[in-house]
């Protein structure tokens, strides 16, 4: 079964992205933070990161980039409230498949996430 | 004592020609030396050597040494009027008519040889060097003073600053020509007329010049304001120093002003930046912090109609159980039905399934608002923008278009004709500034309209390609701008609103802005017809000259 890891501290998100993606058939796992979400995923890879960008302890890019570097099959997609400080650039560098702006459109973000798992 | 006074005031070199007569010598010379402690003889024996040597400027005294009246006249008018004084020698026993016909010659003075004549040449000789090098040092000094005269009226006229002097009673002595400038007036005109007629007064508000004449107060950098016939008050930074006499009294007073109109644009147009850079920063916080919650809410309502949809499908399941039990004659069953239809009586509930999914669509649409608004104000203040940049100039006027708008209440109609236009160098944030300074000055022109009557509420936004540039073209149907407010509607300071509504500055300052860019920016319009705006942005803009000379 395809695993989601749902990243953010802020639980409203973290609970409407559940629902959003309850009727994928996907395993939805969630973490409040960074290091719950790296401490759940030396417990067993998961297929996609979904991470929010500003967070308390690193910003999603970091969190994302080690992921990266530790589960490269793993794919890695930012959502942020705030575009203006990231670029192409930083993703790329960071290896983020893209990034999803908030609020975001439901429709949209269910067909990008399912693009990215589709072989 | 008279004698150390007289070797004090002449210098040790004394110049003296003498015209010599033939024949054995006399005492002149040896009587002449004795002046002072250097004595130069120039010695001639003709009349134009003699009327040569007397033309230098060095020369300071001419000596005639036993020559005719006629020789004497010959050779003081071939010197002309800048001739040394001339002392003749009259050979011993010669006539007393000899002496008068030397002095209508021209000498300044006559000494008969025989007797005592050696002491009393050198007396004689010394007091005439003294006079003349003292005429001579009273023409020097007078040169010096119209040479110093001419030289500080130079500087006078040629500060930046403008300047007054003023007498005890207010009345202009001097005003040189950046005074005359500053207060539109010839400075040779303002000699002779008050203070007052500039800078006006009245008993209970003396302006500041009055203070410096009237109570010694200095001032430094003061701002005040001057008025001109036909123009609007003029901002000044002046400084005042009274004129003191060497008794201490006051008998005038010095005035150094300088407009700063252009200052004062320069600092509101900055204040105004840094406002809308805060504005920006402060939107670009808020729209984070609005972003996360409604990130959620926005999801959350998609969701909840997915829900109805789901919650609809189960609900017709229940309906045609309920039908189905409706036919059972189960006691307890119809007890149970019963119930459940008094409990959809109670609540409502077919009104409540149907306004359900109508609450959930209006604030899906409500969130759906405010994510555009979210949008536009993250746009407007999009990081970055404050500097040089490509931009897409049709989205910088909507973006802004979109929040003026949101501020308009809906009373107005915004029509939008956004051409295909290439993206343009520019200062996007300072162009959304322009834009949103025409923008709020249509909204204010066509509510003045509507509080008149009027039936119109229109403001169209038109962006066109042409061969060199942009045109944007702000169209409203206000109460429009009369021919003579056309004139002046750049200029700073200018306002047609009440005090307090306007500062009078947003079109000078976009105004500065479009100039900045290269571009131009005009006006057209009538009383009650409206106003159109039109900005034309150079794709290659020539660089504005640094100050205009």
């Amino acid at each position: 079964m395809t695993r989601v890891l749902i990243v953010d501290d802020e639980p409203g998100i973290v609970a409407s992205l559940r629902r959003t993606l309850r009727k994928e058939g996907w395993e939805l796992l969630t973490a409040a933070g960074p290091r719950e979400a790296l401490r759940l995923l030396q417990g067993g890879a998961v297929d996609m990161v979904v991470s929010d960008y500003q967070m308390p302890s690193m910003t999603g890019v970091e969190l994302l980039a080690r992921v990266q570097e530790r589960w490269p099959e793993t794919v890695c997609v930012l959502i942020s409230g705030w575009a203006d400080s990231i670029n192409e650039q930083i993703l790329r560098e960071a290896g983020i498949r893209t990034m999803i702006s908030k609020p975001w459109d439901d429709g949209e973000l269910k067909a990008t996430l399912r693009s990215f798992l589709t072989p | 004592m008279r004698s150390h006074d007289n070797s004090a005031d002449v210098p040790a070199l004394i110049r003296i020609v003498v015209f010599e007569a033939p024949g054995p010598a006399n005492d002149t010379l040896p009587a002449l030396d004795r002046i002072g402690a250097e004595v130069e003889f120039l010695r001639c024996d003709r009349p134009e050597s003699c009327a040569q040597a007397a033309a230098d400027d060095e020369v300071d005294l001419l000596v005639f040494d036993r020559r005719s009246s006629t020789e004497i006249g010959n050779v003081l008018r071939a010197v002309g009027p800048s001739a040394p004084p001339s002392v003749a020698v009259l050979g011993d026993g010669s006539p007393e008519s000899e002496a008068l016909e030397a002095f209508r010659a021209g000498v300044s003075d006559c000494v008969r040889e025989g007797g005592d004549y050696a002491e009393v040449l050198p007396v004689v000789a010394l007091e005439q060097i003294r006079r003349w090098r003292q005429q001579r040092k009273r023409v020097v000094a007078a040169r010096k003073i119209a040479w110093l005269e001419g030289y500080s009226e130079n500087i006078v006229q040629s500060i930046n600053s403008a300047l007054l002097v003023v007498d005890v009673e207010g009345q202009i002595t001097v005003a040189n020509s950046t005074a005359g400038a500053t207060l539109n007036a010839d400075p040779l005109d303002m000699t002779g007329r008050s203070i007052d007629d500039w800078f006006p007064s009245d008993p209970m508000q003396p302006s500041l010049v009055r203070q410096t004449l009237e109570q010694g107060v200095r001032f430094r950098g003061a701002e005040t304001v001057i008025a001109l016939p036909g123009r609007d008050a003029v901002p000044i930074g002046i400084s005042c120093t009274p004129l003191l006499d060497s008794d201490g009294e006051t008998h005038g007073a010095v005035a150094i002003f300088q407009d700063l109109s252009e200052i004062k644009q320069l600092q509101q147009q900055v204040l105004q930046q840094e406002k809308m850079a805060s504005i920006g920063q402060l939107a670009a916080g808020v729209a984070h912090e609005i972003n996360n919650p409604m990130g959620f809410i926005h999801a959350n309502l998609y969701q909840m109609t997915e829900y109805l949809d789901d919650l609809d499908v189960y609900l017709e399941a229940v309906d045609a159980l309920v039908a189905t039990a409706a036919e059972d004659s189960n006691p307890a069953l119809t007890a149970a039905l019963g119930r459940l239809v008094d409990t959809e009586k109670r609540i409502d509930f077919n009104f409540l399934r149907d306004d359900f999914r109508k609450a959930v669509l209006e604030s899906q649409e409500g969130s759906e608002r405010i994510r555009h608004i979210v949008r536009d104000l993250r746009d407007f203040s999009h990081k970055g923008s404050a500097e040089r940049s490509l931009a897409d100039v049709n989205q910088c006027v909507d973006t802004t278009a979109n929040i003026v708008f949101t501020m308009m209440k809906h009373s107005v109609v915004l029509e939008k004709q956004y051409g295909e236009i290439p993206e343009l160098s520019c200062y996007p944030m300072e162009l959304k500034q322009v834009f949103m300074n025409l923008l709020v000055n249509a909204y204010q022109s066509i509510e003045e309209a509507l509080a008149g009557g009027s039936q119109e509420a229109v403001i169209r936004i038109v962006t066109t390609e042409k061969a060199d540039g942009i045109v944007v073209r702000v169209s409203d149907t206000g109460v429009g701008i009369s021919e003579s407010d056309q004139q002046r509607i750049f200029d700073p300071f200018f306002t047609t609103k009440e005090v307090g509504a306007g500062t009078g500055l947003g079109l000078s300052t976009s105004y500065a802005i479009v100039e900045r860019h290269g571009g131009r920016m005009t006006v057209e319009s009538g009383p009650h017809a409206g106003a159109t705006f039109e900005i034309w942005l150079p794709f290659y803009p020539i660089a504005p000259s640094v100050e205009d000379s």
